[in-house]
């Protein structure tokens, strides 16, 4: 479901503050017409708007509510909104020009040691600034958008069905969720509801991009605990599940899997075969597992590392499970409840200890019930195929969809005209919700805990940079 | 093995707008199934220990400066080589408003390995091709073998 409100632009700020009190705020952006503010509550997305055009100047919400700092700053980089009150206003992206300096402790005894933004592994550019005190870090500051394309810019005035083959590139370790968001939202302005088989065929190339994302995590923890047989054994199953991915929907990252109206023809050709491959796959992670928890050594670096209280977790928006290891308890599989979830709502996961322990803990719950899920959806297809998509005709409005990912809410906002061209597409991945918080986890660590702190989160930075 | 592949590599990957996706395949050359170190080849830390830079993703304004300079800090001989579509030029975001001419187009890559992303068996067969350049020294295109 979906709501729209529209509200007074100088009243904005301050009916969006006080809707965090009720419901789930996922960010702001600014419209091709509007400012908006996102929230989600049990089976309901809402999104507040005002006129962007309006000379009344909203307030920030950020300074209240620090998760908004990121959204807020965004909108008036790009679009030029002028809010009264950020409580930041340093320069959300680089572009050619200097790079804006990064906040750093003074003090006698503080050393600030920079790194990036071309990083010593195979992974995405990003410039942190780590002040601290002896060992321990007092302060991490993250400068991103070396990943920026621009691909909102690039997608306005596009016809928003052929964008979809653009918007499972955005970035692919999520490319399957947002994919998907992407459909619905589509889907829900053309007025189009997809069949019940694609709907299992959906959970199954959802939840098998969870199983390789949180297998990658698990072995990119063991890494940073110095556990190389740990990493090396998740890495080696992490490259099964992308040869099962290849089987069950055409390629090894499931892009383009998901598309308007259903999933790609010619995909889940054989469930019942596809079954059998995820239930070997399945034994050979729980005994992973087994031996990755079993060892007391490797959990004893995971405890109390990268702690993160419910209270930061939830000022700074943490979502996925990274919210849900330090206490929180919405997945949105079960919370909005879309798709075949609606039949067959995964368990959740929770933890309290709020540390790289817990968050471990959550993705290990996750996997078990990930299997499970694909196992029950591909029983659901049988011996068949899942049919052709339904033809989808998009026409005019603004919609905002939901997924849950495997970091957490994935969100989606189009708004197309009468053609069903797209005049704006703002792309919020949980990824960009989860960074701030990241930041904060690394606070009172020891610097070489870094790459374990990191990567108990294992953000991507081509979807929060875009 | 390829025959008469002497040329043990260093390969420094560098990522220049990717989504990522050629990264998981990068990181695929790692794993036990593909294994690279077996072919005497590992990953370095830094340019300076390598043979091969291997460049992802279409350029990006921000990015720029920092590919340039890895590049020029690598050592000689080396080659770029450019992995995927985007590096290529023409993936997913060319004539993104951010993006440049293709992160393998701009660093002057000798051998560009097609896909989006490429499958690590193709990764894999585009550093042959690299060795077996860097063994001959005989590059196509102006790489920074050729400083």
């Amino acid at each position: 479901m979906y709501r729209e409100e529209a509200v007074d632009a100088a009243l904005l700020g301050g009916i969006a503050g006080r809707m965090c009190a009720t419901h789930e705020p996922l960010g702001a952006y600014a419209g091709a017409h509007r400012l908006n503010y996102l929230f989600v509550d049990r089976n309901e997305v809402v999104r507040l708007t005002a006129d962007r055009e309006s000379p009344e100047i909203s307030q920030s919400v950020a300074s209240e509510y620090p998760l908004f700092d990121w959204h807020e700053r965004e909108m008036c980089d790009t679009h030029g909104v002028a809010l009264a009150g950020l409580p930041n206003p340093r320069a959300m992206f680089i572009g050619a020009g200097e790079v804006p300096a990064a906040l750093t402790v003074e003090g006698k005894g503080v050393t600030v040691i920079v790194v990036g933004p071309v990083h010593a592994g195979i992974i995405e550019p990003g410039r942190f600034t780590m002040s601290s005190g002896g060992e321990t870090v007092i302060h991490l500051d993250a400068q991103l958008s070396y990943s920026r394309r621009g691909v909102e810019g690039f997608l306005q005035g596009r016809p928003a069905l052929a964008a979809a083959w653009h918007v499972s590139r955005i970035c692919a370790a999520c490319s399957v969720a947002r994919s998907w968001a992407y459909a619905r939202a589509l889907e829900q302005l053309g007025g189009v509801a997809c069949d019940e088989r694609s709907e299992w065929a959906r959970v199954v190339f959802a939840e098998l991009e969870r199983i390789y994302n949180h297998l990658f995590d698990l072995a990119s923890s063991a890494a940073g605990a110095g556990y190389g047989y740990g990493q090396t054994r998740g890495l080696g199953l992490k490259e099964r599940a992308h040869e099962i991915c290849n089987a069950a929907g055409g390629h090894r990252m499931l892009f383009d899997a998901i598309v308007p109206g259903g999933v790609r023809a010619g995909t889940l050709r054989d469930p019942e075969d596809l079954r059998r491959s995820v239930a070997v796959l399945r034994g050979d992670v729980v005994s992973y597992i087994d031996e990755l928890f079993g060892n007391r050594s490797v959990t004893a670096r995971f405890e109390g590392t990268g702690y993160v209280s419910p209270e930061t977790a939830r000022a700074f928006g943490a979502v996925g499970p990274a919210r849900r290891a330090s206490g929180g308890d919405i997945d949105l599989r079960s919370y909005v409840s879309y798709g075949a979830y609606r039949a067959r709502p995964p368990a959740l996961a929770r933890e309290t200890g709020g540390d790289a322990a817990a968050r471990a803990r959550i993705k290990r719950a996750e996997l078990f019930e990930s299997f499970a899920l694909v196992d029950g959806a591909l029983a659901e297809l049988g011996r068949h195929a899942p049919p052709a998509p339904a033809t989808v005709e998009v026409g005019y409005g603004a919609m905002t969809t939901v997924i849950e990912g495997p970091r957490g809410t994935e969100s989606v906002s189009v708004e197309c005209d009468e053609l069903g061209v797209l005049e704006r597409v703002h792309v919020i991945s949980a990824s960009y919700r989860n960074w701030p918080t990241v930041l904060r986890a690394m606070e009172g660590n020891i610097v070489p805990d870094f790459p374990l702190v990191n990567k108990s989160f294992n953000l991507c930075y081509a979807c929060a940079d875009r | 093995m390829a025959r008469g592949f002497k040329h043990s590599l260093g390969i420094r990957h560098l990522v220049c707008g990717s989504c990522n996706g050629c990264e998981h395949e990068m990181n695929a050359l790692t794993n036990s199934v593909y294994d690279i170190t077996q072919d005497g080849w590992d990953i370095v830390a830094s340019p300076r220990h390598a043979d091969v830079i291997t460049v992802t993703g279409p350029m990006t304004v921000a990015m720029r400066e920092a590919a340039q300079r890895t590049v020029e800090a690598a050592a000689t001989p080396s080659i770029v080589v450019a992995v995927g579509d985007c590096a290529a030029g023409d993936g997913a975001w060319a004539g993104a408003p951010l993006a440049g001419d293709g992160a393998g187009v701009e660093l002057a890559a000798a051998v560009t390995v097609r896909g989006c992303p490429p499958t690590p068996a193709q990764i894999r067969a585009g550093l042959r091709e690299a060795a077996r350049r860097l063994d001959g020294k005989t590059t196509s295109g102006k790489s920074a073998l050729e400083r």
